[in-house]
């Protein structure tokens, strides 16, 4: 389970704070959208629970572990799995080696099995021919695909989307959301999704909206 | 799939990129090889200059003790007279033995006249006299010049005088009475080689000495430096002939040593003098021609250590803008990679990977062209130096050959010096000798240099670039708020 104790955050010298103690808790099996306007600072939380920055003040636990206590590189290493708005896969790869980077990198249980990459790639419809393009050759859609592919094949228990669906369509959409459910409930892990679509956002088992510099759970 | 397959896909992937790089990396090896091999090359030519320059060390008459002896030694109603002082073949062939010394050459001269034949005469000015002047001039007509070798001599290695008929003197004519002539003195007497001829004996009773013609040179100067004397009439021979008319059998007055490497000079010019010991004698040593060849060899190695340093530094800081720039447009895969999890070391490990496989090939080509390169600037370079080198030095460059070799006449009041001095002084092969290639082969050693600092500039150039990617922060590069 991840907890987040007290974070309270503000830029630079800013007097108001984006937010102030703040307390959450997100358990596995569950997806969780987080849904805001605009620069209400729900990407900026978002990088806090990826261990991609540090808030001013206040903690995120994992199990009861302080995440500065596991250390943010092996925190992201092996604890947490991000999905971007812009895929950012490696370019220079095809769909499979971004994955097999991946499960390297994490050191993941699977690390070094092509076949099992492949399998998983098959399942949301990329077949081996595509899968061993230039990822830069697939649509974005299935860009998309590959990107939640990589988070799902590692050994992470958080998945973290930032706007996943903002580039796609409403099928691909759909289709991306379909996969963050069966991540959280045929795979067991806690997928946090921040959009600002609230389309999207109700599709989540736990639906966060961040009001006046408030997370309020619905 | 670890930081070192990710290097090489990204290489294959962006193959302009690595073609690019792999372009600027050669560029900068093979200036760095090249300035390698040029200083090795001239490293390597300056051992060789100084093991081959041909240092000589020239044993002979000290003049200021003879002049001083000769005024205080004679009483007021006898003549002045001068004695060349002497020194035993059996030291000098001592002396010869050393390790140090590669070949010596023995010179003695002494003045006959003409007997059987007349003397070659230039006429200048209102002087006359022409062609066929009979000796018996009182300090004789014609020089005798006495050597252990006539190859050695300088005006034969210089050809000036050159062989054109019959064989040199050599070592083998010792104790005999054979003789080389000039051609022109052959020619206007008749004589051939095999033929005899006579000269008279300036003293001990003006006795005749029939001389056999061995060979016949043709001098290309026509001045002498004994006025009123034609070069034509200097006759080689073995030193040992010499002596025995100037009444010295088994002495020599001048001996030219020429050293295997010049670098022993000072050690050597002691031992000879150990070995000589004998007031009466001046051991002096002539590095000119060392020094001559080695000066250019300086100017290169210097250069070349100069370019290789500033291809190093230039090559750094070129790659490291490179990867720097490099860097700025791999920010968002640096990110991903960050947020994946992946150690910032083994990002700045991949960026060094790459580099190395390039650096691979950058060796290669610069293996391929460094050798051409290096040859032709290091030879433009060693032409130019030596240009130099002659022009400075022009003028005043005798060569050993010029160290003086006092005649050993011991009759009549003064010396003939000058003409042996000009004739039979001896020089080394070497000393003709000017480095105009430089070796410049790649050497396993210049490889190794070549890879180390290739290794040192990216090495240099990853770690600048580092400090970016160190400095860079995943939240920024990877979610825009």
């Amino acid at each position: 389970m991840l907890t987040v104790k007290n974070l309270t955050h503000w830029y630079g010298k800013s007097e108001k704070p984006l937010y102030e103690n703040v307390n959450l808790s997100f358990e596995s099996d569950k997806v969780y959208t987080i849904v805001g306007s605009s620069g209400s600072g729900k990407t900026t939380f978002l990088s806090f629970i990826a261990g991609l920055d540090k808030p001013q003040k206040g903690d995120i636990f994992l199990d009861g572990t302080n995440i500065k206590k596991l250390g943010a590189t092996n925190y992201r290493k092996h604890k947490v799995a991000i999905v971007f708005q812009q895929y950012n896969l490696l370019t220079y790869m095809s769909a499979l080696d971004n994955i097999m980077t991946a499960l390297s990198v994490t050191d993941s249980e699977h690390k070094g099995e092509k076949q099992y990459a492949l399998d998983a790639l098959k399942n949301v419809g990329i077949e081996k021919s595509d899968a061993e393009k230039n990822v830069q050759k697939l649509s974005g859609g299935q860009q998309q695909r590959v990107a939640i592919i990589r988070a799902m094949l590692v050994d992470a228990n958080i998945v973290i989307a930032d706007e996943p669906t903002g580039n796609l369509d409403g099928e691909n959409s759909k289709m991306i959301i379909k996969l963050f459910q069966d991540l959280a409930h045929a795979h067991h892990k806690t997928v946090i999704i921040v959009t600002h679509d609230p389309e999207i956002a109700d599709h989540g088992d736990v639906k966060i909206s961040l009001e006046n510099c408030q997370f309020v759970v619905a | 799939m670890n930081y070192l397959k990710r290097a090489m896909l990204y290489l294959t992937h962006k193959k302009g990129q690595s073609l690019l790089l792999l372009l600027i990396m050669s560029a900068i090896l093979v200036f760095v090889l090249s300035g390698l091999i040029i200083q090795n090359a001239a490293v390597s030519a300056t051992n060789s200059v100084t093991k081959s320059a041909g240092t000589t060390i020239s044993v002979s008459a000290n003049r200021n003790k003879m002049f001083s002896k000769m005024r205080s030694g004679t009483s007021k109603s006898k003549p002045k007279t001068i004695t060349t002082p002497t020194v035993s073949n059996e030291k000098i062939k001592k002396a010869g033995k050393l390790n140090t010394v590669a070949y010596y050459n023995i010179t003695n001269t002494a003045s006959v006249n003409a007997s059987s034949f007349d003397t070659v005469s230039t006429s200048t000015g209102t002087s006359g006299g022409g062609m066929g002047m009979k000796g018996g001039a009182s300090a004789g007509d014609i020089s005798i010049d006495g050597v252990s070798s006539t190859k050695l001599t300088s005006a034969f290695v210089s050809k000036t005088n050159k062989i054109v008929s019959g064989r040199n003197i050599t070592t083998s004519d010792v104790n005999t009475k054979n003789v080389v002539i000039e051609k022109e003195l052959a020619t206007q007497n008749g004589i051939k080689v095999g033929d005899s001829m006579t000269v008279k004996m300036t003293s001990s009773g003006k006795k005749s000495l029939k001389l056999k013609v061995v060979g016949i040179y043709k001098a290309k100067s026509t001045s002498s430096s004994v006025p009123g004397s034609d070069p034509s009439n200097t006759i080689y021979t073995s030193y040992t002939l010499p002596a025995t008319i100037t009444g010295t059998e088994g002495k020599s007055s001048t001996v030219t040593y020429i050293l295997e490497n010049s670098a022993k000079e000072k050690a050597t010019t002691k031992k000879i003098k150990r070995i000589i010991n004998n007031s009466s004698f001046s051991v002096s040593s002539d590095d000119a021609s060392y020094k001559q060849l080695l000066q250019p060899m300086k100017n290169v190695q210097s250069f070349a250590k100069k370019i290789v340093w500033l291809v190093a530094i230039a090559g750094t800081i070129i790659l490291a803008l490179i990867i720097i720039l490099s860097v700025r447009t791999r920010q968002r895969e640096i990110g991903v990679l960050v947020s994946l999890g992946e150690s910032k070391f083994h990002i700045v490990a991949q960026l060094f990977s790459e580099l190395f496989v390039i650096l691979i090939g950058a060796m290669v080509v610069a293996l391929l062209l460094g050798s051409f390169v290096g040859n032709k600037v290091g030879n433009q370079l060693l032409s130019q130096q030596q240009t130099t080198s002659v022009s400075t030095t022009s003028g005043s460059n005798g060569g050993p050959g010029g160290s003086g070799a006092p005649g050993s006449s011991q009759t009549g009041g003064g010396m003939r010096g000058g003409m042996a001095t000009q004739s039979a002084g001896t020089t080394s092969a070497a000393n003709k000798k000017t480095l105009k290639t430089l070796n410049t082969s790649i050497t396993p050693s210049s490889v190794i240099k070549l890879g180390g600092m290739g290794l040192v500039i990216i090495a240099l150039a990853v770690c600048v670039s580092a400090i970016s990617i160190l400095r860079l922060r995943p939240k920024d590069i990877l979610i825009g708020e």
